[in-house]
């Protein structure tokens, strides 16, 4: 039974790492709390509903790429329309993240809007017993989900690290003022990071739905769940995947002595308890302003 | 007449809670969003103890406050420590588990299910249970809670918050003790809510986790934001305008199955545009804008 | 003037492998004006940083009027005596000048909650005290009439100016000025000396870092250079100029 905890753990840590990284990535270079990202989960689940059940594109795989860059291309909007213009006025982080928190409001809304709160589902396969794999039993959507989001993650992973958008990803994440002055075109980074970010936003909700029915306000656990592996897993992306298992472990392993209610209860005093005895999460550093 | 005094009794409820949460956002410039953690924990003070302990309405007023305040220290001073934005994330966190906890304790808070047949309030031998009864009472406290909130940000303490917002390192250098400020402007901030919560649960007798959520946090300080930060009058403002102006689309036919989401959709879109074209709110002072751009 | 007024012995600092402070002691006398020089980078805002508490110290100590500061918090240094400016010029822009004054006073009984209710009257008088000892501090150098505006309508002297005179406001023993004339026109900066000078004659002691050497010879009585967290030398104004090892340090 331990086995079959720690492979639910390990789908729903996985997940959450991609949610984690899209955060951190549109957080560390874009320099806010993008609360909006919650949503953008949530949107991206919903696209692919709507493409699959009305017979728009009734090619699921087609759906889903058309569904993933529909929110990246969301994400770029945002950025154009609303974060660009705020940033040239002088807006502060706190600024934009009020920004964002209207944004989360108005798109969540609009989703109850127009397709009503109950749940729903686009899942075309009929449930199976899973594989047997290490003790535990493995679905084929959740080895699918496992193995997406750990090649998305190590793709991603790669693109920063390596590519020329990456690297200069890098460079505005550590000091945009000095970007600017070596000749990058900051404003143009911020696009990629957060159209990069949504859609890893967007991959993760739709992986999720993959496996559990959606609704409107289907994305705020999990955005929270990402945002705090980001924050205990130090502003890394490496940092922020082992957060991200950790969260998903302990959710899934702590049924055995904790009632399923309190899970999400426990993120957060893990979330707290980190803030409160290791800021700096597991791995990098972070200038701390002089604390009062 | 009914309908107007609910209308204005939910206005004085909200002027509780935005100028509470003004105190600490918009003066002392600590973005919570977890004020409506706290209005919660008044409102079942008042329902838990009205209805099973039998305790005098304003027994559980004090109780509320007493309680709120007690965790708004430890949250406070547990927070403090924490940069800007990292504490919004804290007060986030504190939401979401004070939720877990109404929504979850079942032994306690009977959960999803809510509290009901919350008594009404029985004050010094005036039986509160007309809608104009609570408008008075309700007044009474929006009134109580504009004044103090007025005299102290009016007052050098006022002054000390404000620096604080501005430039916390500078008031620090003055000698000014900031911690001690910040964690005084949350507990009033969450004492104050607590207040309102009372209020509300005895007014709807009815209480149920689906009132204290995230997006309820979220409200208020769009209350505030819109109204104008670092501004009593400003919240005032906002809360008539964010209570009335969605009431008015019920008046316009609309079904109040999509009145809800109708409401959000439009404060939503109010802060975004308010962040774009006119960040101070509407009678604001100030914006959190980068230091001296673009008030 | 007694001799262990105020003293810096033995501090250490290091960020991420960099030494900001290396075994450095000095002290300080009642009355005295110290001018703290060196090449940028020698560590000098560190210092003023970890004397004040705004940065803690790996080793060492610092006591003054015989109390031992390291570890104590912030505030709780100011209201032992010692206040300081800041390089980077910190101010309230968006209050006006003379909210900015009255900030920097200490024991006011209005920023206390309680006193805001039930000693209001006490509150109140204090208040309008303040506000005219502010106007005066404000006419001494000349910024009574911007007294109303925002401190970001001041120009960059003036503003500097009032930073001075909100440290001022806080009624010190020890000052540390951390660049209090850099970038001023000639006559700011009298002014600026003016006021220093003021204070030693109050038996106040005031500790400057400058890069501006005609001044720092001109108004201190005694200097100390360092670099890269050393202190390289100390003495008069004359001595210092005159050592080799500060001609030295300069140039490599």
């Amino acid at each position: 039974m331990l086995s079959q905890y720690i492979a639910n753990g390990l789908q729903a840590g996985s997940i959450t790492a991609l949610i984690g990284i899209g955060f951190l990535i549109i957080y560390r270079t874009s320099g806010f709390f993008h609360f909006a990202q919650g949503i953008i989960l949530t949107l991206s689940a919903y696209s692919v509903f709507f493409l699959l059940a009305t017979g728009q594109l009734n090619l699921p795989l087609i759906s889903i790429i058309f569904a993933i860059l529909f929110i990246y291309g969301f994400g770029l909007l945002m950025e154009a329309s609303i974060f660009q213009p705020l940033r040239g006025r002088g807006a502060s982080g706190t600024t934009l993240l009020i920004a964002s928190l209207g944004i989360y409001i108005v798109i969540q809304n609009s989703i109850s809007l127009l397709f009503g709160d109950d749940t729903l589902s686009f899942r075309w396969w009929s449930v199976k017993p899973g594989l047997p794999l290490l003790g535990a039993r493995f679905t084929t959507p959740q080895i699918a989900i496992i193995l997406c989001s750990w090649v998305i993650l190590v793709l991603t992973w790669v693109f920063i690290r390596y590519s020329k958008i990456g690297k200069r990803i890098k460079a505005v994440a550590n000091d945009p003022t000095l970007a600017r002055m070596v000749g990058i075109d900051v404003e143009r980074i911020y696009l990629w990071a957060m159209g990069l970010g949504s859609a890893l936003g967007g991959i993760a909700g739709i992986l999720i739905a993959c496996d559990t029915d959606i609704m409107p306000t289907m994305g705020m656990n999990p955005f929270m769940m990402g945002m705090v592996a980001a924050i205990i897993g130090g502003n890394t992306i490496w940092g922020t995947a082992a957060g991200a298992l950790l969260l998903g472990m302990a959710k899934h392993i702590g049924i055995i002595w904790i009632p399923t209610r309190w899970q999400d209860a426990i993120t957060f005093i893990i979330l707290l308890g980190f803030l409160l005895f290791r800021p700096q999460g597991f791995s990098g550093k972070r200038k701390r302003k002089a604390a009062v | 007449m009914n309908y107007l005094l609910h209308i204005l009794i939910l206005i004085n409820i909200y002027i509780v809670l935005s100028v509470s949460l003004n105190l600490l956002a918009g003066y002392t410039g600590l973005l919570s969003i977890c004020q409506a953690a706290f209005y919660g924990v008044g409102a079942y003070a008042t329902a838990l103890l009205s209805l099973k302990a039998g305790w005098p309405w304003l027994g559980t007023v004090a109780f509320g406050i007493i309680i709120s305040g007690v965790i708004s220290v430890g949250i406070g001073t547990a927070s403090l420590r924490f940069r800007d934005d990292y504490f919004i994330i804290a007060t986030l966190a504190f939401q979401v588990l004070l939720y877990s906890i109404m929504q979850n304790w079942i032994d306690l808070t009977q959960g999803p299910l809510g509290v009901s047949g919350i008594p009404q309030p029985l004050i010094l031998g005036w039986q509160v249970s007309s809608n104009g009864g609570f408008f008075l009472l309700s007044l009474f406290f929006s009134a109580l809670t504009f004044l103090f909130v007025r005299r102290i940000v009016n007052a050098p303490y006022g002054r000390v918050l404000q620096a604080i917002r501005e430039d916390d390192l500078f008031a620090l250098s003055l000698g000014k003790n900031v911690a001690a400020y910040k964690v005084s402007a949350f507990v009033i901030g969450a004492m104050l809510a607590a207040i309102a919560g009372s209020v509300y649960a005895t007014y709807i007798t009815y209480i149920d986790p689906t009132s204290f959520t995230v997006n309820e946090s979220i409200f208020i300080l769009a209350i505030v934001i819109l109204g104008g930060s670092g501004s009593v009058l400003g919240s005032l403002a906002g809360a008539v305008f964010l209570v009335v102006v969605p009431e008015l689309l019920r008046f316009l036919g609309m079904p109040s199955s999509i009145s809800a989401n109708i409401r959000q959709i439009l404060y939503g879109t109010l802060l975004v545009v308010c962040m774009m074209w006119r960040p101070q709110g509407l009678i604001g002072k100030y914006s959190f804008q980068k230091d001296g751009s673009n008030r | 003037m007694t001799d262990k007024w105020f003293e810096i012995d033995g501090l250490n600092k290091s960020f991420d492998g960099l030494q900001a402070l290396a075994d450095f002691s000095c002290s300080v006398r009642e009355g005295e004006i110290v001018g703290l020089i060196g090449p940028n980078g020698a560590g000098k805002t560190t210092l003023f940083n970890a004397i004040t508490g705004f940065i803690t110290p790996d080793a060492g100590n610092v006591t003054f009027r015989g109390v031992e500061l390291i570890g104590m918090p912030s505030h709780e240094i100011v209201t032992l005596g010692i206040a300081r400016t800041f390089q980077e010029l910190r101010l309230i822009r968006r209050m006006t000048v003379i909210e900015n004054v009255l900030l920097a006073f200490t024991n006011q009984p209005g920023e206390r909650l309680g006193n805001l209710f039930i000693r209001w009257r006490a509150s109140s008088i204090k208040e309008a005290e303040n506000h005219k000892r502010a106007i005066s501090l404000l006419e001494e150098v000349g910024l009574a009439e911007k007294s109303h505006g925002p401190a970001e309508d001041l120009s960059y002297g003036q503003q500097k100016l009032l930073s001075l005179v909100c440290c001022l406001a806080v009624g010190a023993n020890l000052l540390l000025l951390d660049e209090p004339v850099a970038g001023l026109a000639p006559h700011m900066i009298e002014k600026i000396l003016l006021i220093i000078r003021n204070l030693q004659a109050q038996g106040k002691s005031v500790v400057l870092v400058e890069h501006n050497l005609e001044v720092v010879m001109q108004v201190c009585n005694h200097v100390v250079f360092m670099a890269a967290g050393k202190k390289i030398s100390e003495g008069t104004p004359e001595e210092v100029r005159n050592d080799p090892s500060v001609i030295e340090a300069y140039l490599s």
